[in-house]
């Protein structure tokens, strides 16, 4: 009778631990899938860029040193890779377009035309978009360090081979609250 | 200062104990009707808990389609509003969530509503007039109060509820007919005490029931407020959002008790129905709790 809870009692305890492992694996696999989302959604926002500086050209061409920025600030968050060089690229881009915004605001012309209108809600979406995967991507984060850190899902760390990630972060204050746009 | 995560493990645990208030309920009336009835009282309980089974989780398991013929929603597609189709994703992305199906109910009444038994079955609908009375960041405050719901699995817990509640009443109502056909009763108990206590448990338990399975909906309210907060970060979109409801009187059409609970603002009328009752928290305290949130930096 008692090898009988002897088993019982070491099965809860196998199965206890398979559970703790494939938490760990599923918060590292989770952090992965939310690094891919921004990376996904910055791709998206490098495609609309193009298209709406040709707009902002239509109505303002001689702002060009404006447009030089953000051509080359795309260009280099389409080839960065890691965390950090991902987030320091995002972080060029979004202040360079926050300068291209800037400009339209001084041409009520452009900002009234249908192209630019339709464009906003695409930029709105997207900049939404990408601060969201950035937040995502951070909880992400957190809840995987704090189990690789706590007990008991640290005597995993090393079977499970998870390692703590690294947070995207990003320098402008600014972008830390609300993610929302408004023009 | 309050925060959402504080405002989450609050509703959480309340629901939890309002669960085991429903439970506790259940056993109450089973002691009650072994008191009265002897042996023959406690053949009840398991037809009582079938009958209540079968009726609701036929019904959970297809809410998403049953909702959308109760409530007249349209499934659309992405070309039919891109606008909301880009604020649902969003909040899938702040979320994590998968996208759900977006519907529409053509109705000027403001409303929203989220359903399906988990996130891979989730439906969120939207009046047409909620679409045309809220700006961009109002909306997305009610997309994420909505996508709240369905990852709070919401309709499983509103499930649960409905299915103790019925059982519940359905005990009391078989234990008030055999009463009233003169069920014998057991004479091996006759503590009279005991047997007064029996009938008050079995002509109460319903209404208890009910108080609690209101209790249990708001609660899930107040924490699909709080998640959305968790999900935009962004307290003043959906405070906005429902100070727009609250100042809006008309209410949707389809005004079917049975899917009171869902909306994101009651359509039922707050004068008729007692405060214990309704399934919605008051909406003035909704905002007052928003607008706590934003004031402590969430």
């Amino acid at each position: 009778m008692d090898i009988i809870f002897i088993i019982g009692g070491l099965l809860l305890i196998v199965i206890y631990a398979v559970s703790l492992y494939n938490k760990l694996i599923r918060l590292n696999i989770q952090v992965d899938e939310a690094f891919a989302q921004i990376e996904v959604q910055l791709k998206r926002r490098a495609d609309l860029i193009p298209n709406l500086v040709e707009t902002v050209k239509g109505y303002a061409a001689h702002e060009r040193e404006t447009f030089e920025k953000v051509v080359a600030a795309r260009a280099k968050s389409t080839s960065a890779t890691g965390v950090q060089g991902v987030a320091e690229a995002d972080n060029m881009l979004t202040q360079a377009l926050r300068g291209l915004l800037a400009v339209a605001e001084a041409y009520p012309d452009l900002k009234a035309s249908t192209n630019f209108m339709q464009l906003q809600e695409e930029l709105s979406t997207t900049e939404n978009k990408v601060a969201f995967a950035r937040q995502f991507y951070n909880d992400s984060v957190r809840t995987l360090n704090t189990a690789v850190k706590a007990i008991p899902t640290n005597l995993f760390v090393s079977i499970a081979k998870v390692n703590e990630r690294e947070f995207y972060e990003i320098e402008d204050p600014t972008e830390r609250g609300v993610p929302k746009v408004s023009f | 200062m309050p925060s959402f995560r504080a405002l989450q493990r609050a509703n959480q645990r309340k629901t939890i104990a309002l669960l085991f208030g429903l439970a506790l309920l259940i056993w109450l009336i089973s002691f009650a009707a072994m008191t009265y009835f002897g042996g023959q009282g406690i053949g009840i309980i398991p037809i009582a808990v079938a009958i209540s089974l079968i009726s609701v989780w036929g019904s959970y398991y297809a809410s998403d389609k049953l909702v959308v013929k109760m409530t007249g929603a349209k499934v659309i597609e992405e070309s039919d509003n891109p606008k909301l189709f880009n604020l649902v994703r969003e909040v899938c992305i702040a979320s994590g969530a998968p996208m759900p199906k977006v519907a529409i109910v053509i109705d000027p009444a403001p409303n929203a509503f989220a359903t399906g038994r988990d996130p891979e079955h989730a439906l969120i609908a939207f009046t047409t007039g909620i679409l045309e009375v809220m700006e961009r960041d109002e909306l997305q405050g009610v997309v994420a109060h909505e996508m709240a719901h369905v990852l709070n699995r919401d309709t499983l817990v509103s499930a649960v509820a409905a299915t103790s509640a019925g059982a519940i009443a359905l005990m009391s109502d078989f234990l008030m007919r055999t009463l009233w056909f003169g069920g014998r009763r057991d004479r091996s108990n006759s503590n009279p005490i005991l047997i007064l206590l029996s009938l008050v448990v079995i002509l109460l338990a319903p209404i208890a029931a009910l108080l609690i399975r209101s209790a249990i909906s708001r609660k899930r309210e107040s924490l699909a407020d709080a998640t959305a907060v968790e999900f935009t970060r962004n307290p003043t979109g959906l405070r906005k959002a429902l100070e727009v409801l609250a100042r809006d009187s008309t209410v949707v059409a389809a005004k079917s008790t049975a899917v009171a609970h869902i909306w994101i603002e009651s359509p039922l009328d707050g004068k008729a129905v007692s405060q214990l009752f309704a399934t919605h928290p008051p909406i003035q305290e909704r905002i007052a709790t928003l607008r706590r949130l934003e004031a402590g930096g969430f």
